[in-house]
Parts: C-alpha cells; structure tokens; sequence
C-alpha cells in the first residue's frame, strides 16, 4: 500500500516538481528528501528524487533509485513515466516506450505522458502505434489545427496518403470562416494538402485544388514550380511553357526550368537549333546569367559547339572566372569536346585576345586573360581524361609568373603535385599558397587536407587550429568534433591508418560514426517543434532523409576505413601497442599476446584514473549543467585497438554500411571480407552475390570468388544441412567442376592490359599454388611494363610485393622510382 | 551550376562548405533548425557537372545562404536576418552569391512579409562589403565591437526590402503571375505571428555567431512538464 501524504508533504511534493522544472537541482533534492524523511517508502517523491538525480548527470544513482521508488508503487503512474523518462535520457527507446505505456494504462487522461510517448514512437518509426497516439491526442485537443495535422502526418508516414488527406479534409470542414490569407499555418497546411493529391497521382485534381487554394499562398515558389509540373504533365502545353518561363524569369539558374520549358515546347531533341535559340533569348534577357550560356555546350556538337564554347571561354578568361574548367569538364566525356576545348583556349592565348581585354581590371588583377588560359589548360592537364602532369606544371608555371601571388594557381599547383605521387611537394605548394591569404579559411582547410595527406598529423591540426575557436576546452581537435567537422575526422584517421596508429585512427572513424548518430538523434526536437511551426512539408521531407541517413558517402568513407582496420586486426593482432608502427614482424605468437594483453592493462588502468578523477570530491557539478563534457577516457583509441573481437566490433560500421549502401561494391566487397571470417559463409556468399551483380570483373570479386570456393570443406559440412543447400545452389559464379587455375589464366587473359586486375590474378595465384610465389613475385613485378599502369597500381604492387617479403622488392622499388621521379611514393621509406 | 532551394539531405555539404570556408561554424542542428523553420529562405548553389562517384552521391554545394526570420524582433517589424553565405573560392567570380541574396530577399517578402533584411559582416571583409554595399545595397547601421568570437568587430548591416515589394507589385500588374492580385496582403503582416511562443534564447553576442547544439533548437524545445499534471 503506497504511502500517503498529508497536506503540508503534498504542497512539498508540488515544490519538488517545480524545482526540477525550474532546474533548481539542489533545492528539489532538498525538499524530496524533507518528505522522505517521514515517509521514506513514497514513490512518486523517490522517483522526482531519481528524475532530478538524473539530471545531475548521476545516472546509474538516478536508475537504482527509480527502481526503489518502483517497488514502493507499483501502480504510480509518475513512477513509470520517470522510470521511461531515464531510460529516453540514455537513449533506450524501446524500454522507455514500454513504460510509457504502463505509466499511460495507469493514468489514461495524461496529456504529457501521451506526448512524450508519441514522439518515441515516430522517432523509432512504429506508425501504427503513433497513429493510435495521434488519435487520442486528437479527441483529447480537437479544436486545435496541430492536432489534425500530426494525424495526418501519422497516416502520411505510415503510407496511407488517402487517408492522410481525408484527416486535414475533415479539419477543414470544421472551420466556420476561411483563414485569413496571412495565417501561415493555414498556407502551408493547403500546400501540404496539394503535395498529398498529388502524390496519389491526381495530377488534375492537384492542379484545381492549387488554382482554387493556393491561389493567395504565401509559398510563392513551390505554388509556381508545382503549377509548372502539374501543366506539363497534363500537357498543357501553353499553359506550362508559360508557367516555365515565369520560374526562368524569377530564377535564371536552375537548369530544371529550362529542361522543362523546351519538353513543354516540345522541341526534338535533335533540333539544336531551336532548342540553342531558347538558351539565347535568356542569354540576351539577364546579361549576367551564365546558365543560359553553358547549357547549350551539353548538347551542341561539331561547330555549332565550338562557335559557341568559343565565345563562352572567352567570356570566363575575360572575366577570370577560376571555376571555368570545373564547369566545363564534364562534356570530356565527349573526346571530341575534350579535343576542342583547350584547341579555344589556345587560340585564345595565340591571337593576343587576351591583351585587348576589356574587363575592368581591379587594382591590377591579371588573374584575367592569358594567365586564367594558362590556368585553364594547366587543369586540363592535370584531369584524369586529358592527363599529362608535364605539360600542367608547365603551364600552371606560366600562369602563376603572370601572377605571382594567386592562391588558386597554387593551389593546382598543390594538386598536380599530388597527382604526381609526391605528397610531399603538394603540401608544400599548398603550404605555400596558404600563406598568399592567411585570412581565408578555404586555402586553410586546403592546407591542412593535404598535409594529412603527407601524414604530418600534428601540423595539420595546428593550420586548422588557426581557424578553430580558441575557447574551446580542449583546443582545435575538440571544437572539429564539436563542429562535426566530418571530413577532418576522417582524413586524419585514413592518415593514422598510414602511420599504423591504428588506435588513434578507429577513434577517428568512431567519433564520425558518432556524429551519425547525433544526426539521427537530432531529428527528436522537431517531431513537435514542426508541428508547432506548422511547417509541414520540409518537417516530412527531414523525416524521409532521415530515414536513409547513413547511406550518404561521409558515413561509408569512414565505415569502410574502420571495417578495413578492424580486419587487419584480425588477421594480424598487434604487437608493439597500438599506435606503434605495426612493423614488428619477427615476434611469435606467445610475446604478440604479452604485449596485447600489457596494452590492454594500460587502457583499464586509464580507465580506472579517469573514473576516479570523476568522482573527485572538490569539484563540485555545477547545478543545471546536466551535459557536462565526460571526459575521455581513452583518447588514443588504445580500447578500441587492443579489442580480442574486432570482427564483431566491425559489425558496427558494417550493417548500416550493407543495409543503406547495398549498391556499393566496396561494401559488399568489405562485407565479404568479415563474414568469409567469421565463417558466416551464407553472409558472405550474399556479398558476394550482390557485388558480381554489380561487376563481376571487379579485380576484388574475381579473388573473392575463389577464395569462397576455397572455403574448407569442413566448415560448410559444419553448417546446418539447409545451409550448405543453399550455398550449393546459390554459388553459381564458378562453372561446375572448374579448373581454378585455368579459370584464373582466362581472368588473365581478358584483362591483361589492366595493372590491378593482373595484380588479382598473381595473388589468386600464389593462393592456388604457394609454391610459385617467386614467379608470381617476378610477375608482379612485371606489372611496371604495362603502358596504362598509374602510379597508385604501382603503389599496390609494391604493397603486395611487401607483404609476400619479397625480394624482387628493392628492384621494384628503384623501377618504379625511375618511372615516377617525381613521386615520393616509390622513395625508400626511412 | 544550379541555384535553387536547400533541402534538408543538402546539409551534410553545406555543413561542410561552411566549415571549409568560414570560422563560424554550427552543428547540424542549428541547420535544421533553419530549414524547418523558414524552408522557403535558404538557397543553395549546386556543382551539377561534377561526376557521380558512387550510387549515393549527394549533390556537391559550392555556396550557400543560411537565412532565417528574427524570432519577436525587439523593434517589433518583421524581417529577415542572413545567418550565414559563402561560396567555395574555386567557384567565385559568377555573382553567385549575389543570386544566392536576391532569391533569399524575395522570399522573405513573399511567405513571411519581411520589411527588411539584416546581418553582420566583418569589418575587414572587403569582398563581402562590397557585395552587400555596392551590389545589393545594404545600409551600414552600427558597428558591433568585438562581435566575433577572435575578437573582431561586425558592422550590423540592414537593406530595406521596399523595393522588392514594389517590384512584385509591378510584375502582378504587368500580369507575368497569371493569377490576379497580390500577392498575400504585403505590408500587413507584422501581426501575423502573433501567438507563437518565444524560441531563441539570444542572451549576448557570442551566442549569435556560434550558435550550437544546446543554444539553438536545444533550447527551442517545449520545456518537460511531465510532472505538472
């Protein structure tokens, strides 16, 4: 029987209440413990004791207490609702949904416990159980807008977009009088409403409902673009032409108006005359519009096109507009765009146009004329389709005598160094072109990028820290994690890696894994932020990009970084510590152990005196300060480095990577690699199927096919009966009764012109036949011969040729040298 | 290069060409907070030529404007305030962050009845006074000593929006909006927001610049009444 108050403890308890609200930590604890005092047994007190603890950031404390205050009233719905209330603060949403519900059966009339659950629910994407929430929230608050919108957000979610639009439907049947044209709850609710007639495909209806609705909406831009699309989808094409060139006259710079004007024209795709002639009209009309110029260059060809590219180049060198070649290199698909281009920017150089220039020159500018053609070509040069990183020097040298003090010319500089293989040198330039504009912080960033290139970590981080904020405890690395600086993240950790610092650099690769998470984690505020704003349609959109999150390249960069790491590991666990060299070949198993296990001690005891520096008795938490920063215990990553398991702990980076990216080969590739290790072979087989779907040459599948077939025996006899079924019937990548060896020679034979898939072949080969591998060796060797070899395939070879111990090393090494002089990559390492 | 509106799976890339090009930088949630709130105010510039590496490349941002309403502004007359713009060094030179502006100004006129625009600019930053002065028109209001979180002082800049409430009214006349009068009832919009709750905490400067996790839309969430009932 729960313990009941009198009148005096009751108007105590209230004060509890208020103080946590207020955040006055210490006097509510104060107060619960006034109460306590006589009735030490008081649930609902013990829990706003745990509630309030909690927020003092004395979790564990704040959940033994939550459980007392349980066991003294099963039945108080203030207890349950606490108890769901510490487990959301650590972010255990299933448990604290559960007791949500208990706390609401308990107490069916809360209008906050029924809140707080439903926003669990949505975050955690349980539709069902949020319309139900929705839904009694609506009966409970009809005469509120909000309330029928999030209903209808609810079935939206959940895909039933029909019922989505009768909920706001009925809403609107209640209103006596129109919304004023000014209400923008109102104006965004009518264009939520259009975009779900339109989705179902009422295109017609859409297109009524937004001429007799929207007509006074205050979203003037989605009104005009979805009256565009609707007409050009009913083909009503006077309509939507004129509907398309409204849109081009508000906004002359998105290539989707254009493209929709000239469908709703209806001009032929090979009419180039006519379609050139739309371009011009804008060219003509906004003087200053640069769409309308560069988009003809898409589809003109033969001399059309270099009538055309001609003025347009000229018009960009005049200018020196730096981003010239990166607006244009994506007609080098074409070769022969990619012949005529710099043919014009020569001539352009050749016929002294640049001299005659008529741009006005500010305080003596000459990043216009002939050094931007200098530019242009040196970057043309020294892109991938049109290459020679000779002749981009040369050039990128004329240009920068021009102009001595130009960031961007140096900065190409920087880059055609890197592509010669020499980090060194690039970061050096970039260094350099750094110190031609201290002020700017994209040359900055430029700099730091490159010397992690270079591997120099710490002067890395002291160029960003000249851009950091100073404040920040914990200097530069501190505020780029609290800036969610990802591409600093994880190019420092792809640099560890290099160095063989592996602790530090999983650190890396989890602290961006981390910042994912608080990207998911974000979306919670809006769930009723939006509804309260009103803004529906973006509210949505955030939730359906949410929804995929983990698919965007910054997560699977790092992913794939760390699943890399984490199987290094396993195949080889280190020695000498974790952020050592790694290059401790020599040493047998029972020292690896040793050593293993004292860097394993260190870490516990680093963790012991972290914990213990956290308790420390005069340092006194301040009060409302609930986030303080937990310090970190394991900095260098030792923890994370030294793990006895690291294929499972690889399973983190790797599911959402297979779950989000599933049409990325590197992560069904990396995928393979962890799960033919785990001896989950029907995992791995999976991988394995979806990456030959995706390329079946793939240097990588190749090898990987056969080692699948190499899988010993035993361990698929091992599996469950079905199991081995379905890896026989499913593994049909290899003929039946192959010959491996022959099937890797026709591999061969196919692609012996390709340096990285001979490089496949030689080590599916030493595989097959270890006795061979000084031929192989010698063949890898070979692989310099091949005239389309880069320089990072050398750069592979020679890692092969390393990790075989090879002796055909040191002459590989010097080959290689001698083909790229200029690369640093080949130089002996110290 | 496209211009057009940011969308939410657009912040990871202006996230980063922020942090690539300005010292004031922000989590992804004050980002959020922005395009949740006025979606119809922030512009982003697109790469569109640049190759696709993978089967889930997001757009590349070269430049951006991170725009937003001022939440009851102190003077009581609604208008805009730009947050932050940069656009990548390597795509300067093309007015983009110019068109970046204009797209903002209109839409705040438009959807939320803006009479001016404001914002702060470093006081060294010629290329940008130039911009905001010489091109778009901004008046120098103030100078902010020691605005900036290195120290540095802001000029508190502000252009008044009339003309771009005039130039709707004209194109309404010359019909080039096929839909008959104005748009809205502009200039009557000041009592529009009147029931909406309090949000910002704006308490200093420094807060304004750098404006995190906790200090936006941390502090925008209803405050835990769990225990009130």
């Amino acid at each position: 029987m729960p313990q009941q108050l009198s009148a005096k403890e009751q108007s105590l308890f209230r004060t509890v209440v208020r103080n946590y609200e207020d955040k006055q930590y210490k006097k509510g604890i104060k107060a619960a413990d006034q109460i306590l005092k006589k009735n030490p047994k008081h649930g609902d007190t013990l829990a706003m004791k745990a509630l309030i603890m909690n927020s003092q950031g004395k979790t564990d404390e704040a959940f033994a207490l939550a459980k007392v205050a349980l066991q003294c009233d099963m039945k108080s719905h203030v207890c349950w609702h606490v108890y769901g209330l510490l487990y959301r603060a650590v972010k255990n949403f299933e448990e604290a949904i559960k007791a949500y519900k208990f706390a609401l059966r308990l107490e069916p009339e809360s209008a906050q416990i029924q809140r707080d659950l439903a926003l669990l629910q949505i975050q955690m994407r349980d539709y069902q159980g949020y319309i139900v929430s929705r839904r009694s929230m609506l009966q409970a608050r009809s005469g509120l807008r909000q309330s029928w919108t999030a209903l209808a957000v609810a079935h939206h979610l959940a895909g039933d977009l029909a019922e989505a639009e009768r909920v706001l439907t009925a809403y609107e049947e209640t209103l006596k009088n129109p919304p004023s044209k000014t209400d923008f709850e109102n104006s965004e609710a009518v264009m939520y409403k259009n975009s779900l007639i339109a989705e179902q495909g009422n295109i017609e209806q859409a297109l009524e409902h937004l001429k007799a609705a929207g007509k006074h909406n205050l979203d003037r831009l989605a009104v005009m673009e979805l009256r565009a699309t609707y007409l050009a989808k009913l083909e009503r094409k006077e309509e939507a032409i004129k509907a398309y060139r409204a849109l081009i006259d508000r906004n002359s710079e998105y290539k989707k108006y254009y493209d929709g004007l000239i469908e709703a024209m209806g001009l032929e795709n090979a009419d180039h005359k006519a379609r050139k002639e739309v371009y011009d009209e804008y060219a003509e009309k906004y003087p200053r519009c640069d769409a309308a110029r560069r988009l003809p260059l898409d589809f003109l060809e033969g001399e059309e096109f270099r009538e055309t590219a001609n003025k347009y180049i000229h018009r960009m060198l005049d200018k020196g507009v730096p981003s010239t070649f990166a607006n244009l290199k994506h007609l080098y698909t074409n070769p022969a765009k990619k012949e005529v281009l710099p043919a014009l920017v020569q001539q352009y150089i050749d016929s002294g146009r640049s001299e005659i220039n008529e741009e006005p020159k500010r305080n003596g500018d000459t990043s216009k004329g002939a050094s931007a053609a200098y530019y242009f070509l040196a970057q043309h040069y020294n892109y991938y389709l049109s290459r020679d990183l000779d002749k981009a020097m040369g050039y990128i040298d004329k240009a920068i005598e021009l102009e001595p003090v130009s960031v961007d010319f140096h900065m190409t500089k920087a880059r055609i160094w890197k592509h010669y293989g020499n980090t060194q040198k690039a970061s050096e330039v970039m260094e350099k072109a750094r110190t031609l504009d201290v002020r700017d912080r994209h040359i900055n960033t430029k700099a730091a990028k490159y010397q992690l290139r270079n591997d120099e970590s710490e002067s890395a981080l002291k160029t960003m820290g000249m851009f950091t904020r100073a404040e920040t405890p914990g200097g530069p690395l501190a505020d780029l994690h609290d800036m969610q600086c990802v591409w600093f993240l994880t190019e420092d950790g792809q640099s560890y890696t290099r160095q063989g610092k592996l602790g530090l650099a999983l650190k890396r690769f989890t602290a961006v894994y981390n910042v994912f998470d608080v990207w998911q984690e974000d979306q919670f505020d809006f769930h009723s932020f939006s509804l309260r704003k009103g803004q529906i349609r973006a509210y949505v959109e955030m939730m359906k990009w949410e929804d995929h999150l983990r698919e965007h390249p910054f997560y699977s960069r790092a992913a794939l970084s760390a699943i890399e790491i984490y199987v290094k590991i396993h195949d080889k666990p280190l020695t000498n510590g974790t952020n050592g060299s790694g290059d401790a070949n020599g040493e047998d198993a029972a020292e690896r152990k040793k050593a293993a296990k004292k860097a394993r001690k260190e870490a516990q005891k680093a963790e012991r005196e972290a914990a213990a520096k956290k308790v420390e008795p005069n340092k006194p938490i301040r009060e409302g300060d609930s986030d303080t920063k937990k310090k970190d215990d394991d900095p260098e990553g030792i923890r994370l480095a030294t793990t006895t398991e690291p294929l499972t702990d690889s399973m983190k980076f790797l599911t959402p990577l297979l779950q989000f990216s599933p049409k990325s080969i590197d992560a069904q590739i990396a995928g393979f690699e962890v799960y033919i290790r785990r001896k989950k072979y029907l995992l791995a087989l999976k991988c394995l199927l979806a990456a030959a779907a995706l390329d079946k040459e793939h240097s990588k599948v190749h090898e990987q096919i056969i080692r699948f077939k190499l899988a010993p025996d035993k361990d698929i006899e091992g599996l469950p009966a079905k199991s081995a079924e379905v890896i026989k019937s499913e593994f049909t990548l290899l003929p039946p009764s192959v010959n491996l060896s022959q099937y890797n020679d026709e591999y061969l034979s196919r692609n012996k012109d390709c340096a990285r898939r001979t490089l496949s072949v030689l080590k599916v080969r030493k595989l097959l036949t270890p006795d061979s591998v000084g031929q192989c060796a010698k063949d890898v060797a070979g692989v310099l011969k091949l005239p389309t070899i880069t320089s990072e395939e050398a750069q592979e070879a020679l890692e092969l040729l390393s990790s075989w111990k090879s002796s055909e090393l040191e002459s590989f090494r010097k080959a290689a040298s001698g083909k790229w002089p200029k690369a640093s990559i080949f130089k002996a390492s110290a | 290069m496209d211009i057009r509106l940011l969308h939410p799976s657009d912040i990871p890339h202006v996230q980063h060409a922020n942090i690539t090009n300005l010292p004031e930088n922000y989590f992804m949630k004050y980002y959020l907070y922005h395009a949740l709130s006025w979606p119809q105010l922030s512009f982003v510039a697109v790469d569109v030529s640049r190759p696709k590496k993978t089967p889930y490349d997001y757009p590349r941002i070269v430049g951006y404007v991170l725009a937003k309403m001022e939440e009851d502004p102190p003077d009581g007359v609604q208008h805009g305030h730009i947050t932050s713009l940069s656009v990548m060094r390597t795509h300067r030179r093309l007015g983009i962050a110019e068109k970046l502006m204009r797209q903002s100004q209109r839409a705040m006129v438009e959807t939320f009845g803006a009479q001016y625009v404001s914002l702060h600019v470093r006081v060294s930053n010629n290329a940008a006074l130039r911009l905001y002065r010489d091109t778009l028109g901004f008046k120098n209001e103030k100078v902010e000593a020691k605005y900036y979180a290195d120290g540095e002082d802001a000029y508190s800049m502000k252009l008044d929006l009339g003309f771009v409430r005039e130039q709707i009214m004209d194109e309404l006349d010359e019909g080039d909006l096929d839909e008959g009068e104005p748009v809205g009832e502009l200039g009557k919009l000041e009592d529009r927001e009147k029931d909406k709750k309090a949000v910002v905490t704006k308490d200093g400067k420094k807060r304004k610049v750098r404006v995190g996790r906790g200090l936006g839309v941390g502090d925008l969430v209803e405050k835990n009444e769990s225990q009130k009932a």
